[in-house]
């Protein structure tokens, strides 16, 4: 009798305690999910803000280069097929990131191709209109490129909480999936470097 | 017996200085490594000046600190000025970008920080400065804002090698700018000081209560005890009066408590999303 209610304490306090590792792993694991989206959701944000700035500096560019009209087609074109392209922070596989950042970058790439234009006409170097424009676009790669970073930061965390041992137990019994990161951009996409 | 007794102390002089000097040399080459691979780390004690590559003189950078710790106490808004011999391999706007973020200039509810990094102008590599915006301030001081601010004002005298002046005209307008957006004297300070005046009333009044008590005693009934008696209470209400005060003061002052007197009280953990511009010469 005596006996058999010991074990019983035993094993209620294991359980107990068990649980209460669980919750607290599963808690940690859910908040460091959500840092992840809030990161990707700034990540949106700021590719957003570089889409935001291309009709203005397409129409700039259209009146001083009307003959360089493939170039700013080539970069329409790359913006609304990034543009078209999002997606939901509940579903991050690597191959929707993969398909982002591909999209994006070619998007990036036909901006420099814009952005080098400019050396044929000096009138549209000089334009305020533009010179503005270019300082935005500099904002924003910088924008980007610390919101990747900090992106990747968060998944890196997340991705070691849950695959580490014991958590990834937890990760498992829940369904917690690794994130993908982003790579390093291959030259081909790199983003326009806006020199003064 | 005399110069035996001296041989191995010496021997043992010379193998300790040998070691330490050994030790110090893995210290300094360990210390090197870790600064070539990754950003300055956070200065200890906490300075808003971290002239790293030495460009001011004592006197210059004493003024600027102290400025910069004036600013930063009136308006909460943290200006880390840091000057680099090198950009560690990274590109000026994201060595900047780090710094801020680790560091953690500005305070963590604002995200008010501002980090103007210069690198100096060398014989083989350009100069180059950015202005780097915390989250908070990027509404006060515009991409548009720091690079006029870079280009126009500070780039004139950076050319001319007088980095104490392009600091200041750049401190100049960024004081002004930022001060407009977060203007947020510590809510605190004012209550936070009145608490401690309220305090050191009541102590002066309990003080002058218990003294004229013990030294009532005194005149009235046996002298060494109630001395005695009196004394102890009066030194437990200053310790009591003293807590008190400093509990309520350390309390109020939030994140910039903790180091008294003048000087700076600490980075806050504010947030750098990548606002900002810079410039080169």
């Amino acid at each position: 009798m005596k006996k058999s209610s010991i074990v019983i304490a035993v094993v209620a306090a294991v359980l107990i305690l068990l649980f209460f590792w669980v919750k607290g792993t599963y808690n940690g694991m859910v908040t460091m999910d959500e840092g992840v989206k809030t990161a990707w959701s700034q990540v949106e944000n700021v590719y957003q803000r570089r889409a935001d700035l291309i009709p203005n500096l397409v129409a700039t560019v259209k009146g001083y280069a009307e003959h360089e009209s493939s170039t700013l087609e080539s970069v329409v074109e790359a913006r609304s097929k990034a543009t078209g392209i999002t997606v939901d922070p509940e579903n991050l596989t690597p191959e929707k990131l993969a398909e982002f950042q591909q999209a994006q970058g070619e998007l990036g790439a036909a901006l420099g191709r814009l952005l080098l234009i400019q050396e044929n006409y000096p009138d549209l170097k000089a334009n305020e209109n533009f010179l503005a424009l270019q300082q935005q676009l500099e904002g924003s790669e910088n924008r980007i490129a610390v919101e990747r970073r900090k992106f990747n930061e968060a998944a890196r965390a997340y991705n070691t909480k849950i695959r580490r041992f014991p958590g990834n137990i937890v990760a498992g019994m829940f369904g917690f999936e690794t994130k993908p990161y982003f790579e390093a951009d291959s030259s081909a996409a790199v983003a326009p470097k806006v020199e003064f | 017996m005399n110069s035996q007794m001296k041989y191995p102390s010496a021997v043992s002089m010379r193998s300790l200085v040998s070691g330490l000097m050994l030790s110090v040399a893995a210290l300094l080459v360990f210390c090197s490594g870790a600064a070539a691979a990754d950003i300055p780390s956070r200065p200890v004690p906490p300075r808003l000046l971290n002239d790293l590559a030495g460009v001011f003189s004592p006197s210059q950078a004493g003024n600027m600190e102290r400025r910069l710790v004036a600013f930063a106490d009136s308006t909460s808004n943290q200006i880390a000025v840091v000057t680099v011999p090198e950009l560690y391999g990274m590109d000026k706007a994201e060595l900047a970008f780090r710094i801020g973020e680790e560091w953690g200039v500005g305070k963590k509810e604002f995200d008010n920080g501002v980090v103007l990094l210069i690198k100096p102008k060398s014989r083989d590599s350009r100069g180059e400065v950015f202005i780097a915006t915390g989250y908070g301030l990027e509404g006060a001081i515009p991409d548009a804002a720091a690079g006029e601010i870079v280009n126009r004002y500070m780039i004139p005298f950076l050319q001319q090698n007088d980095y104490y002046s392009a600091v200041n005209a750049a401190l100049d307008i960024l004081f002004s700018l930022a001060s407009g957006e977060i203007s947020h004297k510590e809510i605190s300070g004012g209550s936070g000081s009145t608490a401690i005046i309220i305090f050191f009333l009541i102590f002066v009044v309990l003080f002058a209560f218990l003294t004229g008590k013990s030294k009532g005693t005194k005149n009235i009934g046996g002298g060494g005890r109630g001395g005695h008696g009196g004394g102890l209470s009066t030194a437990d209400f200053i310790m009591l009066g003293m807590l008190s005060g400093m509990g309520r003061s350390g309390r109020s002052s939030g994140f910039g408590g903790g180091f008294g007197g003048g000087g700076f009280g600490g980075f806050g953990g504010g947030s750098f999303g990548g606002g900002g511009a810079g410039g080169s010469w």
